[in-house]
This record gives C-alpha cells, structure tokens and sequence, in this order.
C-alpha cells in the first residue's frame, strides 16, 4: 500500500497545481500580454477597441518624449525616497530602538503606531484630505495656528510633500516592526561586551547594532521601495493625481493613462516600463533573500 | 548591577527623551484619526475637526437606512471571504507541495514567486482589463446559450468577470496568492517531516494525509497567510474600481470614494461613520496578524 517516491512527487506536484494554474492566468499571463499589448494601439472606445493595430515600438517613443511620463517617473522617485526610504524607516527605526526599553504605556505606544497601518487605502485619503483642507480651521493649520503660522492650503502648495508625510504616516508600523525583530536578533552578550569595554550608547549603536541589523535593513529597503512603487488607492483618493499632475506617481498615471484617456496600448507601455523596474528591484532581492531550498 | 545608583539622573534624562519622541511619533499617527472619529457622532459634520454638536448616531444609522451601506458590507465580506477561503486552499496545498517536494524547478518556481510578490498591482490593470473583457465575452456567450434572456443578467452578475463576483473573487485571490504560498512554504519547511512518513507508514492515502495530519499541522502558517490576505484584499480599492461598475455589485471602498464625489452634497457626518465601520474589520484583524507580521517581509532570511 505504501506510496513509492515517484508516486509522492507527482502528488505533490499535483497539489501545487491551482496555484501555478490561478497565478499563470491572472499575474503571469496579464504581465507577458501588456508587452504585446504595448505594440498596439488598443483603446477603450472606438475602432481601436475591438480591432487593435500593431504599431511596433511608437507607444515607447511616444513615451519617452513624453513630459507626462518623466514627471511621473520622478515624482515616484521622490515619493519613494522621501516615504518609505527616510519617513518610514527613520520613526519607525527610532521608535523600535526607544520601545526596547522599560517604559511606562509601551503597549500603547506600540498600539498607536500600528494603527495607521491597518486602515484601508481609501480611508486613509479621506482622513487626510481632512488633515490637509484649506483654511484656518482645519485641523493641521489649527495645530499650525497655535504656533503662530498662518493657514496654508497644503495639498495645491506642497503637494509632493504633503503625500510625503501623509503615507510616511501609513507605514511607520511596517518599518518598526521588521526594526524590531532585527534588534532583537542581535545577541545581547555582544552589547554587554561593549558596554564592558567602556563604548558609549551612542558608539554601541553605531558601531555595533547598526552593523548587525544591516541585512534587515537591506530587506526593508527593497520591500518598501516595491511596495511603495505599488502604491495607487492613497493616493488616488487623496489627490487622484493633482493638482495639475504635481502627486501623479506611476500608479495613478497608468489608471490615468488608460482609464480616463482611454488610452490601453500606450497605458501598458508604460506599465511595462514599471514592471522592468520592479523585476528589477526584485532580482535583487531574490539574490539577497538567498532563497533556501 | 549599580546601574539605578550611578546612572540614575542620566538614566531618568534619557527615559524623559524616549517618551517625548515617543508621543510625538504617537501624536502624528494618531491626530488625523480624531476628525474621523468625532465627525462620525456629528450632526452637523464638516470637513473640519470641531466637537459634535449635536452627538448622534444617525451617521451610522444612516449608512444602513438611506443608503445601500448593508449591500456594500455585503459584497465586501462576500468578495473579500470568498477569495480568502481560495487562497487559504490553493496556499495550503502548495505551500506543503513546495516544501516538501524535489523537482529540479523547484528553485526557479521560488523564485518566480518573488518577482511576481514585486509587480506593481497598477502594471496589471491594462493587461488583466483585456483579459478578463475576453473571458467575460465566452462566459456571457456560454450563458446566453444555458439560461432564458431575462435572468442573463443577474447570472452574469455571480459568473461574470468583468462586473462580476466571480471576477473579483478571483483577481482578490490571484493577488493575495504569491505572500501566501511563500509563508505557507516556509512555514511547512518547519514542520518536521516525521508525522506525514508516519502516517504514510500506517497506509493513509494523500487525501487523508492532508486531512488528518497536515491540515492541523498548518493552522498556525494559514492564520498567518489568511489575516494577511484579507487585510490587503479588505483594503483594496483599485480592482474593485476597474472591475466592478453596477450599483448591485458596489464594494465598501467603492461606496465610500463614490459619496466623496458628490461635490455638491457631501455628507461628511455619513462618510466618516462608513469609512470608521469600513476599517474596523481591517483593525481587528491587523490586531491578530501583529505577531506574524515579519512573515510578510523575511522569506528565508532570519530577520
């Protein structure tokens, strides 16, 4: 009755197969067809929809002579950079280095800095286009107001910088907490060696727990930066993009592209081009995760 | 040892600094709550934090009595469930599969399962429009030819993949896969293999197996990968706004960004009591998933 080797690997392999079937058709298949798709110039309405030409490589030209396209590209840059690269990781590493410590209200602490992170995208937009409003009596230039800093309408004056901050806000948790488990894996005799060899707090962190904690620092950068290249329903609902296109990062372009213009073919142009980054970005991730087998 | 006596003062100084930075990161994740919060209760709600007056629950009451807040639920729960239940058994079974298995692809697979975790969700929509408009071509043929003219339409609105449950059902599903399979993966590699040769000894056939030996076995990893897969489907708002455009099929965050664009009447006191009803299944379960969070980010490193 027992099962032969054989046997049990084609069993296996049979188990594994909704997966491979699910994933092929709606993640593998849809990323190989947007390259084809970026050939043509298929569209929502009209003649182009229901009989798409190939038109080669034009949609790629026509990207990148396209002003749209760059301000997009830089203007994600600079999302990810200024949110999930210093935002992020800055407040949620320094509230994983202060909440190791003995303090009073730590849970709560730690309770509040999570929140954030398990509001759904639209929520969090309309949260904040509140946060952000014109005028004096809204809620950041009240706060702004007791310091004697005149009202400003935030979201048309800085709008990079306020989807900054807003999904800096977001994310804080995700950085922590990763932080945190890197902190603790750094064994605790290592610390009291230094502190025995006279090292200051500020030395033992520099030269010790941050060498240590290095790898997850690398991981959280890679993670973060493609999750928040990923980044659309915030940001949508925040700005959808404006003013003019001043928070359009790449996500919202794409919608934008080939949802309100209509525009399929040159929307999975750029798409690709997106994709290219992230594959990118992920290749190396893959080599650092050393996959174990 | 001697560390409260000498370092005493030093050590209140630098306590004293960790709690203000502390609450300064704490006010800044917690200050935008408070509008949502307080304008939920208000009568007179407006796009600016005041203190309600009058208090009333009308706001919540109202998501369910004026509106089709009941239906949003509705589907929310059905769509989001539904694609959960799928990736909890498609996750579970390939996570074991992949663990345990010994095939020269398997390296490749693995690492195809990471690059897919990195495409941008928005890089899809195009391609994933397209497809699903020709698949729902052939379901709607197949359908027209199976059922009377005048029920098409409602048999469409479950089968359908453009406008359909089962559209979104499936795309939810297809998304939340990779994250799962890869902590079902790692968590299998786990378990040691003892119980499964063991009950291989005994005779039990793969079905049993799975039911018997490996389903409890995997309860931990499929909480894990379940809360995490219905979080970010729950939270998910660019599928369900290419997908889905009937009012009958209208999901929680759909609801909410559609009743902010009502320019001229914008109910703030009803937008705020839904989008507090909308996130607190998000909140209760992000509070489960705390403790396997770090699961999303390692896969084979130990963080």
């Amino acid at each position: 009755m027992a099962t032969s080797p054989r046997e049990k690997s084609w069993q296996l392999q049979l188990l594994l197969l909704p997966c491979v079937l699910l994933l092929g058709a709606l993640v593998i298949y849809p990323a190989l067809y947007s390259i084809y798709l970026s050939l043509t110039n298929a569209s929502l309405v009209g003649v182009a929809a229901t009989h798409p030409r190939f038109v080669g490589m034009r949609n790629y030209f026509r990207l990148f002579a396209d002003a749209e396209f760059w301000n997009s590209l830089v203007i994600t840059f600079w999302f990810v950079v200024g949110s999930a690269v210093i935002g992020q990781f800055v407040l949620g590493l320094t509230s994983a280095v202060l909440l190791r410590r003995p303090l009073r209200f730590k849970n709560l602490f730690n309770s509040i800095i999570l929140l954030p992170n398990a509001v759904p995208e639209v929520v969090a937009g309309f949260i904040w286009i509140s946060m952000l409003a014109g005028g004096e009596h809204s809620t950041l230039n009240r706060i702004f107001g007791v310091l004697g800093i005149p009202p400003v309408r935030w979201l048309e004056q800085l709008p990079l910088l306020m989807i900054v901050i807003a999904n800096t806000w977001r994310g804080i948790a995700s950085a922590m907490i990763l932080m945190m488990a890197g902190l603790s894996s750094v064994p605790p005799e290592v610390l009291e060696a230094a502190r025995i060899d006279g090292a200051s707090p500020r030395q033992i962190f520099r030269f010790v727990t941050l060498p240590l904690i290095m790898p997850t620092i690398f991981l959280y950068m890679l993670v973060s930066t493609v999750t928040t290249i990923s980044i659309f329903g915030f940001v949508y609902a925040l700005t959808r993009g404006g003013p003019g296109n001043a928070t359009e990062i790449v996500g919202v372009y794409i919608y934008n592209q080939s949802f309100t213009a209509f525009q399929l073919g040159y929307g999975a142009a750029v798409a690709v081009v997106t994709l290219l980054v992230s594959v990118a970005i992920g290749l190396v991730y893959v080599r650092a995760l050393k996959v174990q087998v | 040892m001697s560390r409260s006596k000498t370092v005493g003062p030093k050590l209140f100084d630098r306590d004293g600094v960790a709690y203000v930075t502390l609450s300064l990161i704490a006010l800044f994740c917690a200050i935008p709550f408070l509008w949502v919060i307080l304008s939920s209760f208000d009568g007179n709600a407006s796009l600016f934090l005041r203190w309600p007056s009058p208090w009333t629950l009308n706001n919540y009451i109202g998501i369910f009595v004026r509106e089709g807040g009941a239906r949003w639920f509705f589907n929310s729960f059905l769509v989001v469930g539904t694609a959960t239940a799928i990736v909890l058994l498609f996750s579970g079974l390939g996570g074991y599969a992949l663990s345990r298995m010994k095939v020269w692809w398997k390296r490749p697979f693995l690492y195809l399962i990471i690059l897919i975790r990195v495409i941008p969700p928005p890089a899809l929509i195009v391609p994933l429009y397209k497809i699903l408009l020709t698949g729902n071509d052939a379901v709607g043929s197949l359908v027209r030819s199976l059922v009377s003219p005048e029920s098409v339409r409602p048999v469409m609105q479950v089968f359908g993949l453009i406008d359909g449950y089962l559209g979104m059902i499936l795309v939810f599903a297809a998304m939340q896969l990779p994250l799962a399979l890869w902590i079902m993966k790692t968590y299998f590699d786990t378990i040691p293999h003892d119980y499964e040769e063991a009950a291989l000894v005994d005779g039990a056939n793969l079905f049993q197996r799975i039911r018997l030996v490996i389903t409890p076995l995997a309860l931990p990893g499929l909480a894990a990968a379940g809360l995490f897969a219905f979080i970010s489907a729950w939270g998910d708002f660019l599928m369900p706004l290419i997908l889905v455009s009937s009012s009958e099929l209208q999901m929680l965050p759909l609801g909410l960004f559609r009743a902010f664009l009502r320019v001229q009447q914008i109910d703030y006191g009803f937008l705020s009591a839904l989008a507090i009803l909308y996130m607190l299944p998000a909140v209760i379960a992000f509070g489960f998933a705390r403790r396997y969070f770090i699961q999303t980010f390692s896969g084979g490193v130990k963080a």
